[in-house]
């Protein structure tokens, strides 16, 4: 492309698998951005229904405090406070897709969910000048080994996709190629700003 | 103080003012600024933050400006950059927002941009031209009446992009597709009209909102109804692109998307969009994979959902809910997304009946739930919602059609019918879609079950409504033609009763409706009657028969030859047979091929026919073809190479001639057709014919030219010489090619370095020859197959000699032979002018120095050698290779004087260069040699040579040489070399050599010898003893005419030749005495006492010498038997003896010219003084054995004579001569040949013989 793509990242909470692959994208050299949809970014607490939830305004750097306060061996072990730390030094804070205002030529969602939540977003949005932008979803868990996996295949996707000249054109046999290489499904739709 | 201060508030307010206006100026300059920069900056963003502040400044902050700087911008619409084009549509949709009076100068702008080389730009264009449309309608609508030359021409640049659109729909590229699917939603939305339930979309600024409820009645451009009607086509476009069978997901999704959005924006069309997605959930486009289903399934949903939270869905719920089971949404979601409708309106949609729609709209109208004030409601909405009612009510009569006939039974029957058409595998969107069928069996199924089949119908124009429908329409539609074309039944002439059997005909009504150009959508469907139809009343024939009678069908076509000519359908029946045999092949393959070789004049066109059939199937271009995906050039390979080695096999002549027009004319040259043509090679009388078509091939085929040429070359190094020959013919002609020659010279250069390997490598041998053929080593032939292109090509280029030169430097022995045999053509056809030959023989690299030298001779055989040609060869001689053997061959362009300095070297080298070199310096043969010494000078040169350098053995065989060249050295030319050379002091020791050599070829110039004997008298010649001997020799040779010079030497050295030649007094003696008594006076008292005194002087002293000692005579005659040794070891004579008969003869004819002088005369004088002499029997002994031993010589001599010379001719010579020369010259035998060491012998005998 002519002016270097923007790529968006997008999942739940804006932690950990749109995180990972943030890092790595913009490794690489990338003009890329990270977001989660959810209403609230949502941690993993000492069990499974007492989750850490904090809003978006959290900066990384509070809740890795907080959790350090809380139980530094736990978050220690399961890894949540080194990812806390990877991500305070890529941004400040997480970011909501729904509040951005900043176009985008690619988004990609690490989850179906998020991808429903991305469409219905996209579409209560004020349309302005229908610039296209192309929402992609990949499958990926919610674990560190997923993401670290899922990143590799997004960084994949992404340097596929950056060397198209006519990505309208072209992005749907990109994908198909990418498709049984990643061994999942891919859902891709096209909506216009 | 006061004076400084006093200033400072009017200076300040100045400064305020000035400031403002500063400000202006500066925008201004500001402008200008970054404009320039912009123009000169090389990267793009930097141009476009440039323009992009720029666009800020003109359009927002001082649109004053933007008239005056509207051209510069524009002017960067042919930037190179994409990017900045991209930046400029989107500044001309700013500024035509802003100040629409522009329009006029940026449409023609648009026009060029949408036609942009770039896509994206195209993109861009295409996406802003939904805005530029609404601006330009407001201008229209808001501008004052007047100035409607640019109106109109604005009005009509914005249609021809607009029809633009329409073509771009189709275009190849997606994006593109996709974008101008997003224009047809801003059209259609432009171009419709607003309902109380138009959902109004967020940030909808009253320009976006164009509607046509915008447009006044009366417009001089806009007119209502035409627009209207432009909207509806747009709309229609949209669905039928959704429709088409092949579109890609994206297109898809984003059509999808659009006629959502008009949907809910114009609740007019809203019935429209649900049946096409009811359409679109059960035709999905096949060519979608697997996940893209799901995409658009997951869109289908959403926009379902969307659809139905809309308040107009309120009509369709039962559809939507249903589409939305089938597409797996969960109850809970439908129910979230119902609309909330009042209870009232609820139950009255429920009372409402299905047909009742303009009651319902009444009904909603009244209910007016949501108010739109400035719409007017009432008839106009009647009247739109119209066309889409019947649509719709088709759909729901057929499907109340329908339900009524589901019954068990016929249900049943439907299984089983579909169940033989199911395909083997279960298709990937079918396995993605389907969702297990909740409630089978009750009301609501059944009726969704009657409703998806009445989709389909009715797609496919069947079923009961479409037929009702269409009574209906063809009442209505002379004044309402919107409905849909696609839709739109044809009229009922088309339609063709048709009996289908069985339980069809109850639901379908028996009623077929066939289209002649069919619409995209209708395809799938249309499939699927075919093979309803097809399946139900046929079977397949079992393969032999169906073979058979393929075959016999084929055979009739064949013979109808005649019926077709006269028929006047030749052309079709070859069309005919082409098709079928490349579409069918088998059998009709072999039958068409023997058909053709039947008469091969008439039927080559078949043969073509088929070939380009073959290769449009090949290609895909035929209809046929379309279904077959492996489109492999197998099929037309196998025709080809059919059609080839058929001709091959035939023997007669013209074969050829169609064999190459097949490979000409064929569109594509197979593997194995070439290799068809390599075996063609084999043959020798085909070869000439094979290369040419190669030849043609390699010309007029550029793209597979090297893949050609590569077989030409690898037949120059074939092992057959003719073929061999041919290729290279072919070859050169094509080198002078100069797309050709670079490959050509690669591969000559290769195959010559081929010769630097030990061994001869299996690759010369090409893949298609005998592997056992290859030998061990370098065989002749086997250098003559990697030496031959080479060579050839050396005349046509000249440089290659040097790459020449450094592998015969590398090249064993057995190569350099054959190198220096085959170099003879190449070089001739170089020339001596070529400069690439004198650059080698310049430079002459180490160990080609044969090389060289056979170059050289090469060039100047049969020519005299050109100046730089010598230059060269001098200049190397000299500098670098002093072997005079370079010299030969440019003899003839060297000086004299170069030419003599080298004599004696050169007459040292093998006898047969000598005579080479001689026969050059001779100009022997031909007249082109031009030989820098004349035959005298030459002589005179060899005469001249010093001994030092040279043994005298080596100057005599060369002098020999001279002397056996008759018709040169004749006796005028030897007179003058004689002359010149007694002329010289000291004469040269060889001089005397010559006088009698020419005497004893010339018998006729005795004359002149005795002139030179008497000559030399004068000079002294007696100081040089060589000479001096030769002289004597001479004198011996020439008497009696000698005796008159005789008696002219000086007393001791008449004497010394008595010494040596003592059987010479007495007829000296005898011939003075003939002399008169006057005569005799004249000779002075010496000589007289030398002449008598000497036998008494000889005899005493003999005597004194038998008194001293007896065995001294045998010391004394010792001398004598040495030297006929050694003239024996010099002359090694075989034995025979010479004919006494020559010496006869010539005695006879001087007898008869001569009789004063007679020799016999002489000796019977001689005798009859022997007999007055009264000598002792002792003496007479002794002077008998003399007599002996001088026959003996003598006979040597004539031996030795006769050896030197042709025997036959000499005696032929000498008989002419004989007979016509005039007395005074005639002469006995030639001398042979002098001695030197010979002579240094009998001088020592000399010396020895008075001491004794």
């Amino acid at each position: 492309m002519g002016v270097e793509m923007r790529v968006a990242v997008v999942c739940s909470s804006n932690q950990n698998r749109s995180m990972e692959a943030h890092s790595f994208l913009s490794k690489r050299g990338y003009r890329v951005r990270s977001f989660g949809t959810g209403n609230q970014v949502k941690l993993p607490g000492p069990s499974l229904d007492k989750p850490n939830i904090y809003d978006f305004n959290t900066t990384y750097d509070e809740m890795y405090k907080d959790l350090l306060r809380k139980d530094p061996e736990l978050y220690t072990q399961n890894g949540i406070l080194h990812m806390l730390d990877r991500n305070r030094r890529i941004k400040p804070k997480p970011e909501r897709f729904q509040s951005c205002k900043d176009k985008f030529e690619v988004v990609i969602t690490c989850e179906e969910r998020v991808y429903d939540q991305l469409l219905e977003d996209m579409e209560t949005r004020e349309k302005d000048d229908m610039n296209p932008v192309h929402i992609i979803n990949i499958d990926i868990q919610d674990n560190h080994e997923e993401a670290t996996i899922g990143a590799f295949l997004i960084c994949d996707l992404v340097s596929m996709l950056s060397e198209s000249d006519d990505l309208d054109n072209d992005i749907d046999e990109i994908l198909q190629d990418f498709e049984p290489r990643c061994q999942r499904t891919i859902l891709h739709t096209v909506n216009f700003y | 103080m006061s004076a400084e201060s006093q200033p400072t508030p009017l200076s300040t307010a100045a400064q305020f003012f000035m400031d403002e206006e500063e400000g202006s100026t500066s925008t201004y300059d500001r402008v200008v600024e970054l404009v320039n920069q912009a123009t000169l900056m090389q990267k793009d963003v930097q141009k476009i933050g440039n323009l992009r502040q720029v666009q800020e400044l003109i359009v927002h902050k001082e649109p004053g400006l933007l008239d005056n700087f509207l051209e510069e911008m524009l002017a960067f619409q042919s930037d190179k950059g994409n990017e900045v084009r991209k930046f400029i549509v989107s500044f001309i949709e700013e500024a035509c927002k802003k100040e629409p009076d522009l329009l006029g100068k940026c449409m023609p702008c648009l026009q060029v941009l949408l036609q942009d080389e770039n896509v994206n730009v195209q993109k861009k264009t295409i996406l802003v031209l939904p805005n530029i449309y609404r601006t330009i309608v407001w201008w229209l609508i808001k501008s004052k009446p007047g100035n409607d030359e640019e109106k109109s021409f604005v009005w009509e640049s914005m249609k021809a992009m607009k029809n633009k659109m329409y073509e771009l729909i189709d275009s190849e590229n997606d994006g593109i597709r996709t974008h101008v699917v997003k224009f047809f939603e801003g059209y259609v939305l432009a171009l419709s009209r607003k309902t109380s339930e138009s959902e109004v979309p967020k940030g909808m600024t009253p320009e976006k909102a164009l509607t046509l409820d915008d447009i006044p009645n009366e417009h001089k451009f806009l007119k209502l109804k035409r627009l209207e009607e432009e909207g509806a086509k747009g709309f229609d476009i949209m669905l039928r692109f959704q429709a088409s069978p092949h579109i890609s997901s994206i297109n898809l999704m984003t059509v999808m998307g659009s006629i959502t959005t008009i949907a809910k924006q114009r609740p007019d069309y809203f019935s429209k969009v649900v049946q096409a997605f009811e359409a679109l959930q059960v035709n999905l486009p096949p060519t979608l994979a697997k996940s893209q289903v799901s995409s658009v399934r997951k869109n289908l949903k959403m926009h379902m959902l969307s659809l139905l939270r809309h308040p107009a869905s309120q009509d369709y719920i039962p559809q939507i809910t249903t589409l939305l089971t089938d597409l797996g949404a969960t109850n809970s979601e439908v129910m979230k997304s119902m609309p909330k409708i009042d209870e009232s309106r609820k139950r009255k949609a429920e009372e409402a009946s299905a047909p009742a729609k303009k009651a319902k709209v009444e009904i909603e109208q009244e209910e007016d739930y949501l108010t739109t004030p400035f719409v007017e409601r009432g008839t106009t909405s009647v009247i739109k919602q119209k066309p889409a009612d019947l649509q719709h009510t088709a759909i729901d009569i057929t499907s109340n059609d329908l339900y009524e006939r589901l019954t068990p039974h016929n249900v049943a029957d439907l299984v089983l019918i579909s169940m033989v058409m199911l395909p083997e595998t279960m298709p990937a969107h079918f396995q993605s879609t389907y969702t297990p069928i909740a409630a089978a069996g009750t009301e609501a199924q059944k009726k969704h079950m009657a409703r998806l089949l009445a989709t389909q119908l009715t797609t496919a124009g069947m079923g009961k409504g479409i037929r009702e429908v269409q009574k209906q329409q063809s009442d209505t539609s002379k004044e309402d033609g919107s409905a849909s074309p696609e839709y739109q039944p044809t009229s009922p002439k088309q339609t063709i009763q048709t009996v289908v059997g069985g339980l069809t005909a109850q639901e379908i009504e028996d009623h077929i409706i066939s289209r002649p150009s069919m619409p995209a959508p209708m395809l799938p469907v249309k499939r699927g009657i075919k093979i309803f139809k097809l399946g139900a009343i046929t079977q397949p024939l079992d393969r032999d028969r169906l073979d058979n009678m393929t075959a016999s069908a084929f055979k009739r076509i064949l013979k109808a030859e005649k019926n077709a000519a006269k028929g006047n359908a030749l052309q079709a029946r070859t069309k005919l047979l082409a098709s079928l045999t490349s579409q069918f092949g088998g059998e009709l393959k072999n039958l068409l091929q023997e058909y053709i070789f039947e008469d091969l004049r008439t039927h080559s066109d078949l043969a073509f026919a088929w070939l380009y059939q073959e290769y449009a199937n090949c290609q895909g271009f035929c209809a046929s073809s379309l279904g077959n995906e492996r489109l492999s050039m197998a099929s037309y390979d196998e025709c080809l190479t059919r059609l080839l080695s058929g001709l091959m096999e035939r023997p007669e002549h013209p074969t050829q001639g169609l064999f190459h027009r097949l490979l000409l004319e064929a569109p594509a040259i197979t593997d194995n057709a070439l290799e068809i043509l390599r075996r063609f090679f084999v043959d020798e009388s085909k070869v000439v014919g094979g290369m040419n078509t190669l030849k043609d091939l390699i010309l007029t085929r550029p793209e597979h030219r090297l893949r050609f040429l590569g077989i030409l070359l690898e037949s120059c190094s074939h092992e057959k010489p003719e073929v061999r020959g041919v290729a290279i013919r072919v070859t050169k002609k094509l080198y002078e090619n100069e797309n050709l020659c670079g490959p050509i010279e690669k591969y000559a250069q290769r195959t010559l370095k081929l010769l630097l390997d030990p061994k001869p490598p299996p690759e010369i041998f090409g893949n298609l020859r005998n592997k056992e053929f290859i030998p061990d080593a370098w065989t002749e032939d086997v250098i003559k197959m990697c030496l031959y292109l080479y060579l050839g090509l050396l005349p046509c280029n000249h440089k290659l000699i040097h790459e020449l030169a450094v592998i015969y430097t590398g090249a064993i022995a057995d190569i350099k032979r054959t190198i220096l045999r085959t170099l003879e053509t190449p070089v001739k056809g170089m020339g001596m002018q070529s400069p690439e030959l004198l650059t080698l023989v310049e430079s002459c690299p180490k160990g080609a120095e044969t090389l060289v030298t056979r170059v050289i001779h090469i060039l100047t055989d049969k020519a005299t050698p050109s100046p730089e040609l010598v230059e060269r060869v001098r200049d190397l001689y000299h500098k670098r290779v002093p072997d005079v053997r370079f010299l030969i061959p440019v003899l003839n362009g060297l000086t004299k004087s170069e030419v003599i300095a080298a004599l004696s070297k050169l007459i040292k080298l093998n006898p047969i260069v000598v005579k080479e070199v001689f026969n050059r310096l001779l100009g022997h043969g031909d007249a082109a040699y031009n030989s820098p010494l004349s035959p005298v000078e030459l002589l005179i040169a060899l005469h001249n040579i010093d001994p030092t350098k040279c043994d005298m053995k080596t100057i005599i065989k060369a002098t020999n040489l001279c002397f056996s060249e008759k018709n040169i050295y004749t006796q005028e030319v030897l007179a003058v070399v004689m002359k010149t050379l007694m002329e010289q002091t000291p004469i040269p020791t060889l001089f005397m050599r010559t006088v009698l050599q020419s005497l004893s070829m010339y018998p006729r110039i005795i004359g002149f010898v005795l002139n030179i004997l008497q000559r030399l008298i004068t000079k002294q010649v007696w100081k040089q003893k060589k000479v001096w001997e030769g002289f004597i020799r001479c004198c011996q040779r020439t008497k009696p005419q000698s005796f008159a010079v005789m008696l002219q030497l000086p007393a001791p050295q008449l004497k010394s030749v008595f010494d040596t030649c003592p059987e010479l007094r007495e007829p000296l003696l005898d011939h003075v005495n003939t002399f008169t008594a006057h005569q005799k006076a004249c000779i002075p008292r010496t000589i007289m006492n030398v002449l008598e005194k000497d036998p008494e002087e000889e005899k005493r002293k003999q005597e004194e010498k038998r008194n001293i000692e007896e065995g001294q005579n045998f010391i004394m005659l010792q001398p004598h038997q040495i030297k006929l040794e050694k003239s024996d070891s010099f002359e090694p004579s075989s034995q025979f003896m010479p004919p006494p008969k020559d010496v006869t003869e010539i005695r006879t004819v001087q007898v008869l010219n001569d009789g004063n002088r007679n020799m016999d005369g002489d000796r019977q004088r001689q005798e009859a003084e022997k007999q007055r002499s009264s000598e002792e029997i002792q003496q007479d002994d002794d002077r008998r054995k003399r007599d002996d031993d001088r026959r003996k010589e003598d006979e040597r001599r004539k031996r030795d004579e006769k050896r030197s010379t042709d025997p036959r001719r000499v005696k032929s010579d000498r008989d002419v001569m004989m007979r016509d020369v005039s007395p005074e010259n005639t002469l006995a035998i030639a001398e042979e040949p002098m001695d030197t060491t010979d002579s240094s012998s009998r001088r020592e005998s000399r010396r020895d013989r008075p001491r004794h």
